[in-house]
């Protein structure tokens, strides 16, 4: 397969750069959305979340003695 | 049952440590029965009061309502409600002309990005009637309304719970028609924790009655395909492995002696039944071939499907009390018995017995028995029953209704007015606790024989609520008051 020539002729150090600064910037957008959103697994979409739950305190605070 | 502060600081705990914690409660909270005797109204209603305050400080999310909580009457529990931080919750109590809710039927919660719908359902076991609203007041079968509810929250919700009061059987069957529903938070008189269990796509889990323990359920949930994980064919293809095992090991019996076909060829029925399990093995080896298959498919889509941890907390006596809980269960305690003093006070002042103390019919007193039986009042002071009261007395309880019958003698079935008011010697767990009333006895001591202690009688204060490891027998054999 042939490989197109890029518009902008541009040097190997350069384009190491490049590559860096988005591999940079995808981390830190990933990293906002992960905290903003909570979300715990942004591959899968599986969120956490914790239930306490309870029933049937039946009018008592507390032992009575 | 640790109460309240201890309930308050586990769940406080649990907030520090994860971040994403919503607190439900399936109802049942504020009493103990459908109805209250009106002289226990005030002191009732105060706890009642004071738990719904302490419920307010653990940041509750929504509590369903049982028929329990209606005890003090449907307006009480609508008054309560402005006082209440959550939305108390119940789909089909309903005002009998219109059909209309008295409560929220549901509430939509969103909590770390999951929108989640909540749906109360209130039981109608027990007497057909409302305790004092019968004539306004319906609550109708789930067929009515949990369609019409689950049909609003389908499209807004990535997950939907319902808070349910009705009886478990009732709650499955919600379940096999409802697999929308995610998850059941049931209330109910069962004893001990029901672990989630899986009916299609919903998960059915309860704590024991009373506070006793907490759940706590952690959910990593999938909003696009909201499909638990399904272990079941995990556990098939283990159980298909192990016949498989089994079948290879008896094979190989019949190969220790050499070729079977050479060592049994003059026992055919041998020989035909080792040629079976071969043929039963080949078959075998073909569905594995196919469930190995099907559950490397599902590990691929594993990453699709929700899946939980779960875990019931005791709430044991050695917990820490979370201070403010703690504070709002002290000042509830102090205000009862307040309650319960001036109620004690106002019958001696208003001078209607001749004096403050009362005896229940046909009961002696604890003094009178032990005249005759001095040496099984020597062994009762050495038991918990001889401090009853005494406890009650360093807890501040003295003068609360709901407690006091199990810390005196003879109060069973008596207004509170006189259980407040019950003479010296019938405060403690004395002798006619378990023999019953002895005035008759007493006078005639040889033609009227006092009873023995029965199952029933120790059972009135030593229920499982109270009591996890009463047993009558040990009971019986380590308190028995020897030859009379």
């Amino acid at each position: 397969m042939l490989l197109q020539r890029p518009a902008i002729p541009m040097n190997k150090s350069s384009l190491l750069l490049l590559a860096l600064f988005a591999s940079l910037t995808l981390t830190i957008t990933a990293q906002a959305v992960d905290k903003k959103t909570g979300k715990t697994d942004p591959q899968t979409d599986l969120r956490e979340i914790t239930f306490f739950f309870s029933n049937d305190v039946r009018g008592e605070t507390e032992p009575c003695g | 049952m640790g109460g309240l502060p201890k309930k308050a600081q586990q769940l406080i705990g649990l907030r520090e440590k994860k971040n994403m914690v919503l607190a439900l409660d399936s109802g049942g909270l504020l009493f103990k029965d459908e109805k209250i005797p009106a002289d226990q109204t005030q002191q009732l209603t105060t706890t009642a009061q004071g738990i719904v305050a302490a419920y307010n400080r653990m940041s509750f999310s929504a509590v369903g309502v049982a028929r329990q909580d209606l005890a003090a009457g449907l307006d009480f529990l609508l008054a309560l409600q402005q006082k209440s931080d959550f939305p108390w919750l119940s789909a089909n109590l309903v005002r009998r002309s219109e059909g209309k809710p008295y409560f929220k039927p549901h509430t939509l919660l969103t909590i770390n990005g999951i929108n989640i719908g909540v749906i109360g359902l209130t039981g109608n076991q027990g007497s057909d009637a409302l305790p004092s609203e019968k004539d306004s007041t319906v609550i109708l079968p789930w067929e009515d309304v949990l369609p019409k509810q689950i049909s609003l929250l389908k499209g807004r919700s990535d997950m939907l719970i319902l808070l349910s009061s009705l009886p478990a059987a009732t709650n499955r069957i919600i379940a096999e028609k409802h697999p929308e529903i995610h998850l059941i938070l049931q209330s109910g008189s069962v004893s001990g924790n029901l672990a989630p269990e899986r009916i299609n796509n919903t998960l059915i889990t309860q704590v024991e009655q009373q506070g006793k323990s907490v759940g706590i359920l952690e959910v990593r949930w999938n909003r696009r395909s909201k499909q638990w994980e399904d272990d079941s064919s995990k556990n098939l293809l283990l159980e298909k492995k192990n016949e498989l095992d089994r079948l290879g090991w008896l094979i190989n019996r019949y190969r220790k002696q050499g070729d079977p076909k050479l060592v049994f060829k003059d026992q055919p029925e041998t020989l035909a039944a080792y040629e079976a399990m071969l043929a039963k093995r080949e078959k075998m080896d073909q569905e594995l071939s196919r469930l190995l298959g099907e559950e490397n498919a599902r590990i691929a889509k594993r990453t699709q499907l929700s899946s939980f941890n779960y875990r019931f907390e005791v709430m044991r006596k050695d917990l820490p009390d979370n201070p403010e809980v703690r504070a709002i269960v002290d000042a509830t305690t102090n205000e009862v018995n307040r309650l319960g003093k001036m109620a004690a006070k106002a019958r001696s002042a208003a001078g209607i017995a001749h004096d403050q103390m009362f005896f229940p019919e046909n009961y002696a007193g604890n003094s009178v028995c032990q005249s005759c039986h001095s040496p099984q009042a020597e062994k009762w002071r050495n038991t918990k029953h001889a401090s009853a009261y005494t406890t009650l007395e360093s807890k501040g309880q003295q003068f609360n209704t709901q407690c006091l019958p199990c810390h005196v003698t003879g109060a069973f079935g008596q207004p509170a007015e006189m259980v407040l008011n019950l003479a010296g010697d019938l405060r403690q767990v004395g002798c006619e606790t378990c023999h019953g009333p002895a005035k008759l006895h007493a006078a005639q001591p040889h033609s009227n024989r006092p009873g023995k202690p029965t199952m029933e009688i120790c059972l009135r204060c030593h229920t499982g609520d109270h009591d996890d490891n009463f047993i009558f027998p040990e009971a019986l054999a380590r308190l028995r008051c020897g030859s009379l």
